[in-house]
């Protein structure tokens, strides 16, 4: 069934369909609107789970570890400096193995005070040890929320499904729905070891260099392994779906001299600058990152290692440096002629005519600056 | 593809109406989408929603940079409105009178419509669903049934009030 849903809408159905169990969460413009949904399917009894409400989000993402430990499906949803406040127990949930699925609504950080996109939030704890979706539209919303379940749980790791503040998180367009049923055989209840009364444990003892170096170590493999996992995830889910994910698309085809990057919801209005650069007869193609950790280094250098020229644009910034995306590209597939460009922060507008003359420029060896 | 934008002030329900209409063009069969601005929320502060309708997949994901119809909830940010040479204006009133026409100019007095049913308060009428009315005459994009409907799936509250509202619009807006 197709309903006409934002992105903060998209995550509060995705998961009132999928057995969650256990929500804590703070509020944070934009992404109030997503928890405030599933407290009321929880008071209409139209979602079987506990809502913990807590005084921040650093006690959010705690209350979600503890729920998770016991062996809850366990999901949170969060901001700019909610994730941020987050910032040591991310780390903690991931170390701890726990598959608890976070919503982030993109946002640029303070100062100056800000509500608008920007991805330098979650980008920012790309180090973190979560797994993570970076969503174009309210319907890659819904689907990579009930993926990020299955994942998360195979996987043993948390898994992040970032979607861009305002331009997607409050912008409505028809999404093709799933129920319950249909979501059903994709998330078996996890059989993972949880917190037992009967059998007490401890979770977080000392570990010693050795130990630790071990933990850490086991941790990176196992991250590796999340790749595999998603392409299983995303077979299953094309049976109940009849829609196609992988961890980077490519549009319209991988055969091309250059190629466009971009991630979010500027991978689709990049989508519309290939479209024009393709009728002025330029050989371009749009290589949009799906999934940026683990970092599909494999998949990437695929698409791009043949190209002429990668052109990222990148909706963050890392200062000193540049945009993230450029960097991670560059740095991690080996590239040296990746030219990157850094526009759009704050909420500010970014047009397929922006992209395309930044493109034209870089292309002519022209280019004016970082800045679009 | 069309681009709509929805112009008045918080509390006068033009997030609703944003909502309602993409849900008509949605039920019409077209692609939708809706961008309602978001700023500093409060009553009586500017307040917009952008919508573009079209046969195929949208991808622009940036504000609507100018408009094929703009419906303007109070005359006071009309200035706000970004319409295009040879667009058409809808607009909340009783009797705007304009010394020279560049674009196609529709008025209704929905602010009375919504009073004399009760919508919102004498200080704050809520138009959004009266306007819409006005909207369905002059544009015929869909049906006033569509609207009917999209307004009773939007709205909890005295649906009912709000169709007889549309309706009265939908009689009694003319061109000036």
């Amino acid at each position: 069934m197709k309903k006409v849903l934002g992105g903060n809408d998209a995550v509060s159905q995705a998961v009132s369909v999928c057995d969650v169990e256990v929500i804590s969460a703070y509020p944070i413009t934009p992404q109030t609107s997503i928890i405030e949904k599933i407290a009321d399917l929880i008071y209409a009894k139209q979602m079987n789970a506990q809502f913990i409400k807590v005084e921040s989000e650093h006690s959010a993402m705690a209350a979600c570890i503890g729920a998770s430990i016991a062996g809850s499906r366990t999901f949170t949803a969060t901001s700019s400096q909610g994730l941020l406040l987050m910032h040591e127990v991310l780390h903690w949930a991931s170390g701890a193995r726990l598959p608890i699925v976070l919503a982030n609504a993109n946002r640029a950080i303070a100062p100056g005070w800000n509500i608008w996109a920007e991805a330098t939030d979650s980008l920012s704890q790309r180090d973190t040890g979560w797994i993570q979706f970076y969503a174009a539209n309210s319907q890659e919303v819904f689907d990579f929320i009930i993926m990020s379940f299955a994942v998360a749980e195979r996987s043993l790791f948390p898994a992040m499904v970032c979607l861009d503040g305002f331009l997607l998180t409050h912008t409505k367009e028809p999404v093709e729905i799933l129920d319950h049923d249909a979501v059903k055989p994709l998330l078996p209840k996890s059989n993972r070891d949880t917190l037992d009364p009967k059998n007490p444990k401890a979770y977080g003892a000392l570990a010693f260099p050795k130990d630790y170096y071990a933990i850490k170590k086991q941790q990176h493999l196992d991250m590796l392994k999340v790749f595999d996992i998603f392409d299983n995830v995303a077979l299953e889910f094309k049976k109940i779906s009849n829609r196609d994910y992988r961890a980077v698309d490519v549009y319209p085809t991988h055969i091309s001299d250059y190629s466009i990057v971009a991630l979010g919801t500027l991978s689709q209005t990049a989508r519309l600058a290939v479209d024009n650069l393709r009728k002025e007869g330029i050989d371009v193609n749009l290589v949009k990152i799906n999934m940026f950790r683990p970092f599909p280094v494999k998949q990437l250098k695929e698409l791009l290692s043949d190209k002429k020229l990668i052109v990222v644009f990148d909706r963050d910034i890392s200062h000193g440096k540049g945009g993230i995306v450029k960097d991670e590209i560059a740095g991690g597939l080996d590239l040296c002629n990746v030219v990157g460009f850094v526009g759009g922060l704050g909420g500010d507008t970014i047009t397929e005519s922006d992209i395309v003359s930044c493109f034209l420029d870089a292309k002519n060896g022209q280019i004016k600056g970082l800045f679009l | 593809m069309k681009h709509i934008g929805l112009h008045g002030r918080g509390g006068q329900g033009v997030v609703v109406a944003g909502e309602i209409l993409a849900q008509c063009y949605f039920d019409s069969g077209k692609y939708v989408q809706f961008m309602p601005s978001y700023g500093a929320e409060r009553r009586g502060s500017p307040s917009h929603s952008y919508i573009r309708v079209d046969d195929s997949e949208i991808y622009q994901r940036y504000p609507i940079e100018s408009e094929d119809i703009a419906v303007i909830f109070s005359l006071s940010i009309i200035d706000t409105a970004k319409l295009k040479e040879n667009g058409i204006l809808i607009a909340n009133s009783a009797n705007l009178k304009v010394k020279e026409k560049k674009v196609e100019i529709y008025i209704v007095d929905a602010n009375a419509i919504a009073l004399s049913l009760n919508l919102g308060s004498p200080a704050i009428p809520i138009i959004n669903t009266t306007i819409l009315g006005a909207y369905c005459k002059v544009t015929n994009d869909f049906s006033f049934d569509t609207l009917a409907s999209a307004i009773k799936s939007k709205i909890d509250k005295k649906a009912d009030l709000n169709i007889q509202g549309a309706k009265l619009a939908y009689d009694s807006v003319r061109c000036l």
